[in-house]
């Protein structure tokens, strides 16, 4: 009987401790990046905890932890796994997560294993030649890349099935070729891209818009064309986008971040509002910015339906490379 | 000669907060060395993920464990000296006149005449370093993954200069090593290689775990079997400052032991246990004229000091400008590196010269503070000879656990680094050496990935590999360096047969 | 200290048939490796299998002549050399679960007595590395380790 008693005592304690009070802000507020600091997911991580401090959305700061492996696979298996319920922490992803979901390279779950949140910013896939290359637009691109393709060498930072190599293979579609045919070199990451194009070891490169602005402006490479709905402000506002150029081709990068699948609707509620409201703050914007993103918002439940609609896309486009 | 590099370097040296790691860099070091336990390359493997974890930026963990390299060649002697037994590999020589002269009441005196030995040696070394790198990173420009394959080639004939006596061990560990890199994501195809469905492995095998496993666990297993029986510690130092006399006499020497040990340090391949065998047996043979050697010499005890930390310094010229490793320690900085995302190459000098130049400059600015901690503070280091290993070893083993822990967060990151530690005691045992397979490791993933990079873009011609000028004088000296060490050890049979005959 | 044995080149044939065994697993492992297409000619399986069979011939010749090697361990130093990895084991499994302090003196405690230590001044050094370490990782240098259930 008594034992019982403390029984039932110990597992009520237990509850109100897990459970938080609904809808409040998080005791603990805390950003996990599935990659090592510096890298793309810690930038995410912290546009949420800067911009949600600044705005005097949230009291308390951040915090950002660090959980590296494949890509972030690591951190949604520990997020399925372990966190499930826990309405403090929110993960950061990217579309990249959401191409590395659908070939199934996050381990045996699939994109409806979590709560997705939000994004709150996006890059834009570019193609970019060398300064010193005879292609002066996305059209004569293609027609070279038609007239040669066993010779039309394209380099990315990453490897087959990666979000640059998604890029070429698109390219390669658009000058009618097979993607498995295209002489790809995946390379590590975006400055080396830039060193194959200038030492002229390959022709063309996929890469994102942020980081070939800078390059782009400097006139180390040229960027032929936008992967964007319509042209980026800044930089590259004189590039047109490939639609302009007659070729249907966008590849948004966006920048977002999930919750556990059994995060009470409270606490998911609480964040969503929180970031419809921290968008349209000034100090939001001077913080995306800041980072090298374009405006790109959804939250809620319109970017869970975005993220599954991404992942039954890329699923498509995958299926259509041979992969 | 464009030294720019270098001046902005001092400045990147200079701040007050890398002064004070080079400083704690050089203290951690020169325990490390006079500690016969460990070597320079455990305590940089120990280091690595605390740095790291710290959020130091890589120029600053650079300094770092550049500082405790050189301290531990620095505190290699005191163990020699006063114990007779090195307390690294690079003070083995340093034991031979140095613990006689101890034996003679003049520890003191070792003491100093080496510390002054070893600050003429790590600045001369510091200043063929400062001088060579910019030189051979002009070669930089050109470089694609056709020439960085071929770099990588002549960077495993080096090894020939290695192999010493059991070549096979050497390349078996190169094997491992070359085997171990390709576990994890496929840099180019996107497939999983022998990660057998386990998150943790996707990223391949963490460089701090190999390390720290090869290097930290094995080691505690074997000071278990060697617990040090009888060894007695010579506590009556004598007098504490260097005769005149001797430093007259001991100037030649040091110099000489500077000169081999930079060249030594220079050949990919080799490190201060070779340079200071060459220059104690050089010496010898030029000033032993009366056969004092071996009995307290002074010139016997100043110029393999001389050499080790010349050596120490020679050793980070081909893995600043070229990304090669000069010695097993800098294949482990090389390693330390990648953490940080900068891969080793000959871009390096280019890329990031505020971690080249910033290192360089803490050479200079590590041996005036390793001389001036090593010559009034030798007692407190002689001291620490006493630590007893039931308080040292678990103190290794829990920086060991702490180390890979806080890279990861991850227990089974714990439970790998044990895993390899087991099988690198039992190659240790088996006589096989544990650099190759760190050498192995470190180049295997960018010598894979460019020589597939290089026949994408050739389209399967291999004639690419054969292309470019860099390309083709890389081969040859690839070729001459892995041909030499055959022709010398013909001769070698050759004169000996001509002896016996 | 290398001190060469019979027993002890017997002991590195055992070895080099067990890196056989690896090269046979690790080349069959390698060519079953599961990708869709590669861009470049080689693909992810030659560079496996290649050092698989590069392996294996180094290995016949080492089974020809393993040279020179140290005697393994018997008796009661075999018994201590395994009981280190198994400490470190114990804790390295105890430490989300019983926090690092905990586990540290597991293992600061129990490698210290293997050691020689007598077991008060094991018991001392546990405790006050331990306590050292914990000091120096969680105050001085801001390393994140794990408090435990048990008093978190």
């Amino acid at each position: 009987m008594t034992r019982t008693f403390v029984k039932t005592l110990l597992a009520a304690g237990l509850f109100a401790a897990v459970a938080s009070p609904a809808g409040a802000e998080p005791s603990k507020p805390e950003c996990l990046a599935g990659a090592k600091p510096g890298g793309g997911f810690d930038l995410t991580c912290r546009l949420a905890a800067n911009a949600l401090l600044e705005a005097k959305i949230i009291g308390k700061p951040m915090a950002v932890t660090y959980m590296e492996g494949g890509v972030g696979a690591v951190a949604y298996n520990h997020v399925i796994g372990k966190r499930g319920s826990d309405g403090n922490l929110i993960t950061a992803a990217s579309s990249g997560s959401a191409l590395l979901i659908a070939q199934g390279k996050f381990g045996q779950y699939d994109e409806t294993a979590v709560r997705w949140l939000g994004a709150l910013g996006a890059d834009y896939g570019v193609l970019v030649v060398a300064a010193d290359s005879p292609y002066k637009s996305l059209s004569e691109l293609i027609a070279a890349y038609k007239a040669s393709p066993t010779d039309f060498s394209v380099a990315g930072g990453g490897a087959v099935g990666s979000q640059d190599w998604m890029k070429g293979s698109l390219l390669a579609k658009a000058a009618g070729q097979e993607p498995k045919e295209m002489r790809y070199v995946a390379l590590e990451g975006g400055g080396a891209v830039l060193t194959a194009l200038e030492g002229g070891h390959v022709k063309v490169g996929a890469g994102d818009a942020a980081e070939m602005s800078k390059h782009h402006a400097a006139g180390k490479v040229r960027v032929l064309a936008v992967m964007a709905p319509e042209r980026l402000p800044g930089e590259l506002a004189e590039v047109p986008t490939a639609k302009e150029q007659g070729v249907d081709i966008e590849w948004p990068v966006w920048r977002g971040y999930y919750v556990g699948k059994d995060v009470s609707d409270a606490d998911y509620k609480w964040w969503a509002d929180a970031f419809t409201k921290l968008v349209a703050t000034p100090e939001f914007v001077k913080e995306r910015e800041a980072r090298g993103l374009y405006e790109y918002t959804q939250v809620g439940d319109a970017f869970d339906q975005q993220v599954k609609a991404d992942v039954a896309r890329f699923k498509i486009i995958a299926k259509e490379a041979g992969m | 000669m464009n030294l720019d590099y270098l001046w902005n370097g001092f400045t990147v040296a200079l701040t007050m907060q890398n002064l004070l790691i080079g400083l704690a860099g050089c203290f951690i070091g020169t325990l490390v060395g006079a500690l016969p336990a460990i070597g320079p390359i455990n305590g940089i493997a120990l280091l690595i993920p605390i740095a790291y974890t710290m959020g130091l930026p890589a120029e600053s963990t650079m300094i770092l464990l550049a500082a405790v390299y050189c301290g531990a060649e620095y505190g290699g002697r005191i163990s020699s000296i006063l114990l007779n037994v090195p307390g690294d590999a690079g003070a083995v020589m340093t034991a031979l006149d140095g613990n006689p002269m101890a034996r003679q009441g003049r520890a003191g005196e070792a003491l100093m005449l080496s510390g002054l030995s070893s600050f003429v040696g790590g600045v001369f070394g510091a200043v063929g370093l400062a001088l060579f790198a910019p030189l051979l990173a002009g070669l930089a420009i050109g470089f694609g993954p056709a020439e960085y394959f071929v770099l990588m080639v002549f960077a495993f004939a080096t090894l020939g200069s290695m192999v010493g006596s059991q070549p096979v061990k050497t390349l078996i560990g190169c094997t491992l090593g070359l085997m171990l890199a390709t576990v994890g994501l496929d840099a180019t195809s996107g497939a999983y290689r022998f990660t057998f469905n386990e998150p943790e492995l996707g990223d391949g095998i963490e460089f701090v775990v190999l390390v720290i496993g090869l290097f930290s666990v094995s080691e505690a297993l074997l000071i278990l079997e060697h617990q040090a029986s009888g060894v007695t510690v010579i506590r009556e130092l004598g007098r504490m400052t260097a005769r005149l006399d001797d430093i007259r006499k001991s100037i030649g020497a040091t110099l000489r032991g500077s000169v081999i040990g930079f060249i030594v340090g220079v050949l990919p391949g080799t490190g201060a246990s070779v340079s200071s065998a060459v220059s104690y047996t050089t010496e010898k043979r030029i000033s032993d004229t009366e056969g004092t050697f071996g009995k307290g010499d002074v010139r016997g005890l100043t110029a393999p000091e001389a050499a080790n930390n010349a050596t120490a310094c020679g050793a980070f010229v081909p893995m600043l400008t070229l990304g090669v490793p000069g010695s097993g320690t800098t294949a482990v900085m090389l390693g330390a590196l990648m953490l940080y995302n900068i891969q080793p190459g000959p871009m390096l000098i280019t890329e990031r010269p505020e971690v080249v130049g910033g290192l360089v400059a803490s050479l200079f600015i590590g041996n005036v503070l390793l001389l001036l901690l090593n010559l009034p503070l030798v007692n407190i280091f002689a001291r620490v000879l006493t630590v007893p290993n039931w308080l040292l070893v678990p103190g290794i083993l829990v920086l060991s656990v702490v180390g890979v822990y806080s890279t990861h967060a991850s227990v089974f990151s714990i439970l790998l680094m044990l895993g390899i530690g087991i099988i690198g005691w039992l190659l240790r045992k088996a006589g096989f050496d544990m650099a190759p397979i760190i050498l192995g490791f470190v180049l295997g993933h960018v010598m894979e990935v460019n020589l597939r990079n290089a026949l994408a873009i050739s389209g399967g011609d291999i004639s690419i590999l054969f292309q470019s000028k860099i390309s083709i004088i890389l081969w040859i000296l690839a070729g001459a360096m892995a041909v030499m060490p055959l022709i010398a050890g013909w001769r070698k049979a050759k004169r000996m047969k001509t002896a016996t005959s | 200290m290398s001190d060469t044995t019979f027993s002890s080149s017997r002991i590195g044939r055992i070895g080099g048939l067990l890196m056989l065994a690896l090269a046979i697993a690790y080349g069959i492992g390698g060519s079953q490796i599961d990708y869709a297409f590669a861009s470049d000619p080689l693909g992810p399986r030659v560079v496996p299998v290649l050092l698989a069979i590069i392996l294996a011939v180094l290995c016949l010749f080492y089974l020809k002549n393993p040279g020179t090697a140290e005697a393994f361990p018997t008796g009661q130093l075999l018994v201590k050399i395994v009981a280190v990895p198994l400490l470190l084991l114990a804790s390295a499994l105890l430490l989300e679960p019983a926090g690092f302090a905990a586990s540290i003196f597991l293992l600061t405690f129990g490698v210290g007595w293997i050691f020689g230590a007598p077991l008060r001044l094991a018991l001392i050094g546990g405790v006050g590395q331990a306590a050292l370490w914990w000091f120096v990782f969680s105050y001085l240098l801001d390393v994140y380790l794990p408090v435990g259930q048990l008093f978190g």
